[in-house]
């Protein structure tokens, strides 16, 4: 240690002034909160408005009615879709949270083979469109489905049916396998081993431990995840769209997606009742969630030490547990992507048909005739690049405006992070759509992207705070204090000190968001017009016309799109889940 | 001059009280250290000075201006108090180089670069830094992280500095080093400063006042000295040192003196409160004021020596005397199983009455 060299002069320093900046109100902080609570609130408010009208808003001759609420009422479809989605939605949560548990805590706590490089191909059903997977289980399962053909062949006759109702709702579990996954991995890895490891020592079997300390332990991940699945199968459209359509199932909401031809008119209000009909199912399933989540974290609060992992040997297991992951992976995310990839490379597809005799590149370069599906394309890009990293910049500013703050302004913006949960992105599309028709001066914007990137940041509100968050939750207080103390203003800290910080996260998110921009696909369906074209709603209405070719080829890119940005993500260490 | 005021401050934490009513001085020059357990509520106190915890009641006053007055609804911001802060995990910003975590401050007061380089450079070379400058914090040792927060809280020569445990993350052997060289730094600066700790030899060595905290609230104020030699309650004198405590029944007093009995023994002691003949009683004797001797005499008891441990500079024994225990020093090995005559100077063995539902 040196010592002070006597002679040396004193820390001639001027006396303290204060620091430059003064108290500015948090001007900034509050115009953030209030746009956030404008872009959050308009769009649902005009929902309900709408849905208490007689006529569409934009009539001259409307008035406040419930007859809306009548008719939807009085509708048989809709009872029965409701039942549909009922049966959908309980039908995936039979099976993603069971299926779901075990993949988590076979890949989380067991010598799995292959552990290691399963993860992100058990998470791509969550990257991967529904409308792609819907539309690869007709191909490669439906009735003429390449799979399905090549059964017949060799045993006579296929057991299955992705049309029925049962068929569907199997799918969609399947594809929701990921989602219960995702949280109760995260739970596992959580929680530390020792807490099993005294279980084993206090003379616990390997399967006692998981039954009486594991399971329990991830009980709350667990019921949140299950709660998801089941609100997600409320939200659930572009499956039932594809699959539903042939035996004519509806599901709540293709039912409004189909209502927009029921009356010939524009039937804005029937379609605003049913919106606000599904707002009111998913809306206490969140609350729910919420304080599951809550109820979670008090138990995190408990957990063991998260040290070292010990795995669980699984002896002969091993393999029969490997078997099962494989046959879960071939079914749902082999079956349909191998699906689309042939159709896209075949002309035509039928009974007699050989695919090496139908082989062809026309569907691809068909893609670059049509000036429609080149915008596509484009606006897809621009909007997964662009509008992922301005959608990143306005979650980082509602991150930055409740970070370390412990007031109602937090409390609000908590809530409304919570509202475009409950509100699938059809409904969001929708209600966006309105907007941009209702508010005087927005009607020029209806046409651009800007209305397209609006909905998708409103609609990911939620996934985008999520990962904002947990950059910032990484940032030591203390850096931000110690900034505090020699005299910087909440802003300035936040620019100097916390940004720089968390700028790995941000670029992470940005990727994350840019897979998800790509995927999204029914926020779109309702403000597509030439010019405003992305690939994922393009599907909804080229699958609607029959076009099969581009539906294949554009699914093909929208594939390789968000599987662009999986493998950047792979190849930068992001982390997919927390 | 008084430099830092603080009055009756409050604080709870969602109803839980952290700080019940706090009121000390620091004067100009003079360092003060907040001593006490853990979870007493020192860095609550220091954190409350700061202005990174906001009181309930209560007032700071800085060179005779308000930075908290909870009656006049006064509160600066952190920024604005302008004081120097020295967190107990350093908290250096891991992508700012060591000269710009030391200029950060300047930078902020808009101090021109020139200048801002001249006195950070000036700053690290005081602190013996120099060569360090363009480093990264994570390629520093625990020593030199402290001095580069330490700097960093000191480059724009504020009013008066405050330390959480600053020394609490080196390994033992450099914190005496550090105590030292810090202790000096201060004298040599004449800095005013509000040091935090938990350990008390830290705070004696490295402070001119000492405040002692208890569930928040000061328990003793003091000189070193004070604290140690005169302690006030039976939890100052049992929180400084280390010492042997008795229980016993006061049976008598006379003035100061009071005479205490156990199973087979007597002790004549100082009274530091108010006792009264045939209360339950305790009595702190610090470990070094034993005289450990081979005949009977006047306030001894008869011991046993259970075991003789080597310290190095001097031996420390474990007596036993049916259920009473007692350790003391000395230079010379004794042996273990033999008896030996205690003695408690009267001076030194301190009589308080048994706390209430202790
Ligand atoms: N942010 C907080 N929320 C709730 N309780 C706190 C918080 N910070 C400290 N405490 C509590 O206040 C008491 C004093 O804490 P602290 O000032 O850190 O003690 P010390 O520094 O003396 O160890 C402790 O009981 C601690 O649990
Ligand atoms: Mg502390």
């Amino acid at each position: 240690m040196t010592t002070l060299n006597p002679t040396a002069p004193q820390l001639a320093l001027p006396a303290a002034m204060p620091a430059r900046g003064g108290r500015r109100p948090d001007l900034l902080r509050w115009l953030v909160l209030g746009l956030t609570a404008l872009a959050v609130l308009t769009p649902l408010a005009l929902i309900v408005y709408q849905s208490v009208l007689d006529a569409p808003f934009f009539m001259p001759d409307k008035a406040l009615s419930l007859d809306a609420y009548r008719f939807v009422f009085d509708d048989l479809d809709f009872w029965s879709a409701l039942r549909n989605s009922l049966v959908i939605a309980s039908g995936m949560l039979l099976i993603s949270v069971p299926l779901g548990a075990v993949l988590a805590f076979a890949t989380a706590r067991t010598d799995l083979p292959g552990r290691r490089w399963l993860e992100p191909w058990l998470l791509t059903p969550v990257f991967v469109s529904p409308m792609v997977l819907g539309f690869g289980y007709v191909v490669a399962a439906g009735p003429v489905g390449f799979y399905s053909n090549w059964w017949q062949g060799w045993f006579g006759g296929v057991p299955w049916n992705p049309y029925s109702l049962p068929g569907i709702a199997v799918i969609a579990g399947l594809t929701h396998v990921p989602h219960v996954y995702l949280y109760c991995s995260s739970a596992l890895r959580n929680l530390g081993s020792d807490v099993e490891e005294a279980a084993r020592v206090a003379g616990a079997g390997p399967l006692r431990v998981a039954r009486d300390v594991s399971l329990p332990m991830v009980m709350p991940s667990l019921l949140f995840a299950a709660v998801l699945v089941f609100f997600l199968g409320f939200e659930v459209f572009g499956l039932p769209l594809v699959l539903g359509d042939p035996e004519g199932h509806l599901v709540l909401t293709t039912y409004l997606y189909k209502l927009t031809n029921k009356l010939g008119i524009p039937s804005y209000h029937l379609m605003a009742v049913v919106a606000v009909l599904i707002i009111l199912v998913t809306v206490p399933l969140v609350l729910l969630q919420r304080r599951l989540l809550r109820n979670a974290k008090r138990f995190v609060a408990v957990k063991g030490k998260a040290s070292r992992h010990q795995v669980l040997p699984l002896g002969p297991w091993r393999w029969a547990a490997f078997g099962l992951v494989m046959l879960w992976l071939f079914v749902t995310v082999f079956v349909p992507l191998s699906g689309i990839v042939l159709r896209a490379f075949v002309s035509q597809w039928g009974e007699g048909v050989t695919w090496w005799q139908a082989l062809t590149l026309d569907n691809f370069s068909g893609l670059f005739e049509q000036d429609n599906l080149v915008r596509a394309m484009v606006n897809s890009f621009a909007v997964g690049v662009l509008g992922g990293a301005a959608a990143v910049f306005c979650y980082t500013a509602l991150g930055l405006a409740g970070h370390r703050r412990h007031d109602w302004g937090v409390k609000l913006s908590d809530y409304l992070v919570l509202v475009p949960r409950a509100v699938p992105g059809l409904l969001a599309g929708l209600a966006f759509l309105w907007v941009f028709l209702f508010v005087p001066g927005l009607k020029e914007f209806k046409n651009s992207m800007f209305c397209i990137w609006l909905a998708y940041t409103v609609v990911w509100l939620a996934y985008g705070m999520r990962l904002i968050q947990g950059a910032l939750l990484q940032v030591g207080p203390e850096l931000e204090e110690a900034a505090r103390s020699v005299g910087a203003s909440r802003a300035r800290t936040s620019r100097d000190v916390t940004l720089p910080l968390i700028r790995h996260g941000l670029l992470a998110s940005w990727l994350l968001v840019f897979m998800i921009f790509e995927r999204e696909y029914s926020t779109g369906v309702y403000l597509l017009s030439p010019g405003t074209e992305v690939v994922g709603s393009l599907l909804v209405s080229l699958w609607a016309t029959g076009a099969v070719e581009q539906v294949a080829a554009l699914s093909v890119v929208n594939v390789l799109m968000v599987g662009a940005g999986l493998a950047l993500a792979l190849r930068f260490g992001v982390k997919l889940h927390d | 001059m008084t430099k830092l005021i603080v009055e009756d401050l409050h604080l709870a934490y969602d109803g839980v009280k952290v700080l019940e009513g706090v009121s000390f001085q620091l004067r100009a020059g003079e360092v003060v250290s907040l001593l006490g357990a853990s979870g007493s509520g020192k860095t609550t106190l220091l954190r409350a000075v700061a202005g990174l915890e906001q009181p309930d009641r209560g007032r700071i006053l800085l060179d005779g201006h308000t930075l908290y007055d909870a009656a006049a609804g006064v509160n600066r911001p952190v920024e604005s108090r302008s004081l120097g802060l020295v967190f107990q995990s350093y908290a250096l910003w891991p992508h700012r180089t060591v000269a710009e975590n030391v200029g950060y401050g300047l930078k902020l007061r808009s101090v021109p670069r020139a200048e801002r380089e001249q006195r950070v450079e000036k700053a690290l070379a005081q602190l013996g830094l120099a060569h360090l400058a363009r480093r990264y914090p994570y390629q520093l040792s625990g020593g030199q992280q402290q001095r580069v927060a330490i700097a960093r809280a000191l480059v724009y020569n504020p009013p008066v500095i405050l330390l959480d445990e600053p020394l609490s993350n080196l390994d033992a052997k450099l914190r005496e080093e550090a105590r030292a060289w810090l202790r000096e730094l201060i004298i040599q600066l004449n800095l005013s400063a509000l040091c935090v700790t938990h350990d008390q030899t830290e705070a004696m060595a490295m402070s001119d006042r000492i405040l002692l905290l208890r569930n928040g609230r000061i328990e003793q104020e003091g000189t070193p000295a004070e604290l140690y030699g005169a302690p006030r309650t039976l939890y100052a004198a049992e929180f400084m040192g280390s010492n042997n405590r008795l229980s016993a029944e006061v049976l008598s007093v006379d003035g100061e003196q009071v005479l205490l009995g156990g199973k087979d023994w007597r002790l004549l002691g100082r009274a530091l409160d108010w006792l009264r003949v045939g209360d339950p009683a305790q009595a702190v004797v610090r470990l070094e004021r034993l005289r450990v001797t081979d005949a009977p005499g006047p306030n001894r008891i008869q011991a046993q020596l259970s075991t003789a441990m080597y310290l190095g500079d001097r031996w420390e024994y474990l007596f036993h005397q049916r259920d009473l225990r007692f350790r003391a020093f000395g230079q010379t090995p004794l042996t273990a199983g033999h008896d030996y005559w205690i003695e408690f100077p009267q001076q030194d063995c301190w009589v308080f009455p048994e706390p209430v539902a202790a």
